[in-house]
């Protein structure tokens, strides 16, 4: 199984591949916590976007991912995720700013 | 399956990330589902019956399962609690380390106060001699 390394191009896809088949994709979450271990995954039994780490920042963006899953999937797929996925955006551009201070 | 209300099913899987601490794993699984059989569905749709799409949030931890569903109404109140447990159990994944950043903060503190004073005390000892 390929990771997904970058995890803007997971979100990106993993949101598309539910768009194109909402009824049978599905987000599973794994944590493992004696290895400290956290998987993404989201398919639709043809395709498959996993996503692996072990830093705790990533659970932050998860969290946001989780989100959007929840809205999409209670709301239905064409719900408006720019609320919650802007929120992400405008944090995302805050911690870049903060790495470009501390190099 | 018995489906738990929202509530009870987030204690259980506050006692599930518990009991799988020293070893085992937990899977959530969230699903875009309308809860009911494809035939039911099918019979609805020729009907022109309205489906209603609810969010199904399944937990396993490989000996047993747990499971609830959200309307659209309570998907928001749910992420919410459910956040509040992923941070309180989710402790064992790696953290930035906090050294690096205080470091990186002196050595850009350093340069800079230590300049003025550098500036300042090399032409002091210069002056006596002249």
């Amino acid at each position: 199984m390929v990771y997904i390394a970058s995890w803007d191009e997971f979100v990106e896809r993993s949101v598309q591949l539910f768009r194109a088949d909402p009824q049978s994709s599905r987000y599973v979450m794994k944590y493992r916590h004696c290895d400290g271990k956290l998987i993404l995954k989201v398919t639709d039994n043809r395709e498959c976007l996993k996503f692996k780490t072990d830093q705790a920042q990533d659970a932050k963006k998860m969290e946001k991912l989780n989100n959007i899953f929840f809205t999409l999937m209670a709301r239905g797929p064409d719900a408006d995720i720019s609320e919650v996925s802007g929120k992400e955006q405008v944090e995302q551009q805050a911690s870049k700013k903060g790495r470009g201070r501390r190099q | 399956m018995v489906y738990l209300q929202p509530d009870p099913f987030l204690n259980e899987l506050t006692s599930m990330y518990e009991r799988n601490q020293e070893k085992g794993s937990v899977w959530v699984t969230l699903k875009h589902s309308s809860m009911k059989s494809k035939a039911k569905r099918k019979k609805m749709e020729t009907e022109g019956e309205a489906i209603e799409y609810r969010c199904l949030v399944r937990a396993t931890d490989g000996k047993k399962t747990i499971a609830t569903s959200l309307s659209a109404k309570d998907h928001q109140k749910f992420q919410a609690s459910y956040a509040t447990v992923l941070k309180a159990h989710m402790n064992a994944l790696k953290k930035r380390e906090r050294k690096d950043k205080k470091r990186t903060a002196e050595v850009e503190q350093k340069p800079a106060s230590s300049k003025n004073p550098g500036s300042s005390k090399k032409p002091l000892p210069t002056k006596p001699p002249l």
